[in-house]
């Protein structure tokens, strides 16, 4: 089934459907209001309408979703989520709402950006209720034990996941890396109760067969895109070993938390998560991040797939590469636009960096 | 903090840069420029505020050991640091420096030989290159003791900061000011004041002074005395003819940004208003034929200041108005010392770039309207994207609401490989014309 | 007797090498790309066959490399001319550590280690600023060939700065420029001024270790590498024919490969 007849089939059975801009926000709390999330990462468009809202420096994933918006392919959903994300996304969000016709609800998700003091915390737990609140408006009373429930599917989706990525970083996941993404991104639309099966069954599948003779490498930046770019790796004899990836493991590796109140679990959780630079968090702890990564997979190599124009990541990446060429580890950073495919020049990119390091 | 040290700051502030700013200005008496015809008599001011420019970046290489320096960004609740006697330098306000001089490039250029990629923010690439390379038109920069940055401008300046931090090992604090996309509320200020009262300690600490809540309301009452005078100066551009353009203001915004709380910026500004009020009552304009009003939206572009004054002036175009240099007179009237902190968290979490479009709407609707607006020039800018992403629907939305005509230009305040002089002309041109009609 | 091939097939230019078992080379030929990959490979490498005097089953190992490697049928193996150039460079200079390669679409500066393998590389991004694309177009405005648009840059004595990079913008300036009657040659100096900017943060990016070779046909034109010495305060190496260097790189490592 499709992404879209998904989300339609969904909304026949009578959830809401929610399109939800990258990247951080609290899944677990659209589930417990019915709310189906579907992220607008990439969709596979080309950029034409969106041209004339914005300008030619503008990343590409900020205006495919416009895009996405302008052509009415968002006709059937209920509302959109945008988490502050960076300037770019803050703006759009106020654009859709503000400036075009557009009369669907409009959220917006505030997460700080100062990740170390008490502040940050308590004001996180205050900024879900409020996004509860808003909600409830629309939707009606949130259920508390719906969201005890879907937090505790969010346990086993994220448990799930750090499953797959163990398995893969030693070797035992039987899957190409195109394979293994496609798999993962399946979770940016999935409702927990067809997502949980899918992966587990995933799991049974291609648990345990060890595969040899790769060379591992880590995958950092915001996400896999031009997707032919983990085919040629495959194609090279390069196995993903973990990333570093907005949309991968800076999201989905969520460590459980065991207090009692809903929304300060949730506020735990997402302060335990993986260093990322949509949350501020210092250098030196990606730094370290990244190295552990390495240590653990023994990768050859980091390759960070960068789209282009995304301040948050673009910052990072001459220390982050600076440290870990000092450390011994090569690096390969590549400019991207989204469903560009992969040019000629990329993919010497990509082979002489396999070359370099095999 | 040595006494040597000390005594040495106290010298340089009380002897060396008053001998320092004799010598330049007798210096530049000597090249004085033929006047322009289309531009009404310069400012006298121009002179005062020179001088405490340069004397605020020359004193700045005597602070080592005698004041604690902090790295600031423009929106940042200076105030708070003012408290603990920090000397602040605004990298942004450097980074318009440099652009004026015509430098912007070679100053990039050294951020990008680190790697640092030519799309990002021009402002953050020449400090970063600065940090590197030593390069600045400026002498020399103290090395900061603090970074202190506030997101309510962009986020790009957290992801440079961080840099900053990473690579000289500096403490970095985040006043972070939750974007307001619907309506500021209650969380919103408590947390805000919650984050200056984990400041605080910090500041002590790296100050080696403390809190005096006294000092703090008096330098709050001095910031917001400084900056409804900085309105008032603005304000006086609804006059016909304005006594001054949005050029000059470019200029003399410098110590409303960099020297906010002390009593130096509201003297000044005392000063340049007596200065644009007697120019009301001569009727001298800025633009001696002035027949259109203007409004820029945009940070200025530095390196063509001069030319773009004159190449409006000529036609009798005056820019009367600016969403950028209204930045600071917008909101910090917010600031009151009777509840310094909630009034500080309302007055930085509210800015034009914290704000909602809708508001930016609303606002620029209500200036149009204020200063008697012909046209509207939008400067779209690669490095900010706060600024520039949804500039194409508010063109259109005031032009279907007000009629107004507006044409957009594409550059950068400060790097000029990325700005087409060619291209740009022949689109203000055809605006030309067309506010002719 | 073995014999090694290597061909680059470049977005402007085919080259093919030939070497014998002892690293001699002994023919070489240049052929433009055009259209036709395969085309522009059979002419260039029976030029090469003829001039050594062998025939085509005399090769014991064929490597492809340049953009047009991929498209290439009957190949022993493809290597990227990151690769090759690092090899081809070494074997010409053996003291190398840095390698600019700056042909017709992109740049490139290459970090080789002393047996010529790749520690480190950087490559411009899909803007021509940089590539010898820029200076082609820019040449192009003046009417000039390639080779005399590189050398009427060194006869300047004002120096005119180019201050767009993006190669639409700089040809109107460079457009205005000449309306207003600047000499020609200074204002060729400040297009290579920029060029030779952007491939010296490239250059920084990677970092200079030990010798500096440049290859490329842009290693031909003398007011870039002139320039290009003036940076880095001292003499860069280059060899007599610098677009075959990535070929020879391809049949060194044929060699390599096959043994």
């Amino acid at each position: 089934m499709t992404r879209k007849d998904y989300l339609l089939n969904q909304k026949q059975k009578g959830r809401h459907l929610f399109g939800v801009f990258p990247a951080q926000y609290p899944k677990e709390l659209l589930w417990a209001m019915d709310i189906v999330p579907a992220e607008i990462w990439d969709p596979p468009l080309e950029i034409t309408a969106a041209n004339a809202h914005l300008q030619p420096y503008i990343c590409s994933v900020v205006k495919l979703g416009l895009e996405l918006v302008l052509e009415g392919k968002c006709d059937m959903l209920d509302g959109f989520l945008f988490p502050h994300t960076c300037d770019s996304i803050q703006n759009i969000a106020s654009v859709i709402r503000d400036c075009l016709s557009e009369n669907k609800p409009c959220y917006f998700f505030y997460h700080p950006k100062n990740p170390h003091g008490k502040a940050a915390r308590d004001y996180y737990v205050l900024e879900l209720k409020n996004l509860t609140l808003s909600l409830e408006k629309q939707l009606g009373p949130l259920n508390p034990d719906a969201l005890k429930q879907r937090i505790q599917q969010g346990h086993k989706i994220s448990g799930l996941f750090g499953e797959f990525y163990d398995l893969r970083a030693k070797g035992k996941l039987d899957v190409g890396n195109r394979e293994f993404y496609e798999q993962l991104r399946r979770g940016e639309y999935l409702f927990p109760d067809d997502l949980i099966p899918e992966l587990e069954g995933f799991l049974a599948r291609n648990k345990g067969k060890e595969k040899k003779g790769l060379t591992p490498v880590i995958l950092s930046g915001v996400l896999p895109n031009p997707p032919e770019i983990l085919t040629l790796l495959d194609d090279l004899g390069v196995s993903v070993a973990h990333d570093d990836l907005l949309i991968g493991s800076r999201r989905l590796l969520v460590p459980p938390s065991n207090l009692k109140d809903p929304f300060k679990q949730l506020a735990e959780s997402y302060f335990s998560m993986p260093p990322c630079s949509t949350k501020g968090a210092p250098i030196v702890e990606r730094r370290e991040y990244l190295l552990h990564l390495i240590k653990a997979t023994g990768a050859k190599g980091v390759i960070f797939n960068v789209v282009k124009f995304c301040e948050p990541e673009w910052f990072d990446v001459p220390n982050l590469t600076d440290e870990l060429k000092k450390r011994g580890t090569s690096t390969l950073v590549l400019d991207t636009e989204l469903n560009q495919g992969l040019s000629g020049q990329m993919k010497t990119r990509v082979e002489a960096f396999v070359e370099m390091i095999s | 903090m040595s006494l040597a040290q000390k005594a040495r700051y106290n010298f340089m502030k009380d002897l060396g840069a008053p001998a320092l700013l004799w010598l330049q200005e007798a210096q530049r008496k000597k090249r004085s420029r033929k006047p322009n015809p289309y531009l009404g008599p310069p400012l006298k001011c121009a002179g005062r505020l020179r001088e405490i420019m340069t004397r605020h970046y020359y004193l700045s290489r005597f602070t080592k050991g005698a004041k604690p320096v902090a790295w600031v960004t423009s929106g940042a609740p200076v105030e708070l640091l003012r408290v603990f006697d920090f000397y602040t330098i605004y990298p942004e306000n450097h980074g318009a420096l440099c652009g004026a001089q015509k430098k912007g490039p070679e100053i990039c250029s050294e951020a990008e030989k680190k790697g640092y990629h030519p799309d990002l923010c021009s402002y953050a690439r020449i400090d970063l290159g600065h940090a590197f390379s030593g390069k600045t038109p400026a002498g020399r920069l103290p090395r900061p003791d603090l970074l202190f940055c506030a997101n309510n401008i962009c986020q790009t300046v957290l992801y440079w900061y961080k840099e900053l931090s990473y690579y000289w090992d500096i403490p970095l604090i985040i006043f972070d000011t939750p974007y307001n996309f619907q309506d500021i509320r209650k969380k919103d200020i408590e947390y805000m004041v919650r984050q200056f009262e984990e400041m605080i300690p910090e500041l002590e600490r790296i100050s080696g002074r403390k809190y005096s809540h006294d000092r703090f309301r008096k330098i709050i009452s001095i910031a917001r005395e400084s900056a409804s005078t900085w309105g008032r100066v603005l304000a006086t551009m609804k006059h016909r003819p304005a006594p001054m353009s949005i050029f000059d203001a470019f200029v003399h915004l410098a110590p409303i940004v960099s020297l906010r709380g002390l009593p130096v910026a509201l003297d000044y500004y005392r000063i340049l208003l007596d200065e644009l009020e007697e120019r009301i009552a001569k009727g001298i304009g800025a633009v001696t034929n002035e027949r259109k009003r203007l409004m820029w939206d945009n940070i200025a572009v530095w390196f063509n200041l001069r030319d773009w004054s004159s190449l409006f002036a000529e036609r009798g175009f005056n820019f009367v108005a600016a969403t950028y240099t209204n930045a600071w007179a917008e909101t910090i009237h917010y600031l009151d010392e009777r509840f310094p902190f909630e009034s500080m968290a309302r007055a930085y979490s509210l800015v034009i770039l914290n704000n909602n479009l809708s508001n930016r709407l609303k606002l620029m609707e209500q200036m149009i309207r204020d200063y008697e607006i012909d046209g509207l020039v939008i400067l779209s800018l690669r490095s900010c994207k706060p600024y520039s992403v949804g500039q194409y629907d508010i063109r259109r939305l005031l032009g279907d609401r007000l009629g107004i005509r507006s044409v957009v230009i594409e550059s950068d305040m400060t790097d000029f490989r990325t700005y087409s002089e060619e291209q740009t002309r022949t689109r203000l041109e055809a605006f030309f014309e067309a506010l002719e009609v | 007797m073995t014999y090694f091939a290597g061909i680059d097939i470049g977005s402007l230019t085919t080259e093919v090498v030939i070497l014998k078992g002892n690293d001699r080379m002994v023919s070489s030929a240049i052929d433009l790309t055009g259209t036709d990959c395969n085309e522009a490979v059979e002419q260039a490498l029976g030029q090469a066959l003829s001039r050594a005097g062998i025939s085509r089953s005399q090769l014991s190992f064929i490597v492809a490399t340049g953009y047009g490697r991929i498209t290439i049928p009957f190949v022993d193996k493809k290597i990227t001319e990151i690769s090759c150039h690092g090899v081809g460079a070494h074997h010409l200079f053996p003291d190398s550590g840095t390698v600019i390669d700056i042909g017709g679409q992109d740049s490139k500066v290459i970090r080789i280690d002393k047996q010529g393998k790749v520690l480190d590389f950087t490559m411009n991004d899909k803007c021509a600023a940089g590539t010898g694309r820029f200076l082609e177009v820019m040449a192009g405005a003046f009417r000039l060939s390639l080779e005399d648009f590189g050398a009427l840059s060194l006869k300047s004595k004002r120096e005119i700065p180019i201050s767009s990079v993006c190669t639409v913008f700089a040809e109107s300036e460079v457009i205005s420029l000449i309306a207003q009657n600047q000499a020609k040659e200074d204002i060729i100096r400040g297009l290579h001024r920029a060029v030779v900017n952007r491939i010296w943060s490239m250059v920084q990016i990677v970092g200079v270790h030990g010798a500096v070779t440049m290859t490329g046909g842009v290693a031909k034109n003398l007011g870039v590498v002139a320039l290009l010495e003036e940076k880095l305060g001292g003499k860069i190496h280059i060899h007599s024919e610098p677009q075959i260097v990535g070929a020879l790189g391809a049949a060194l490592l044929a060699k390599r490969l096959f043994i």
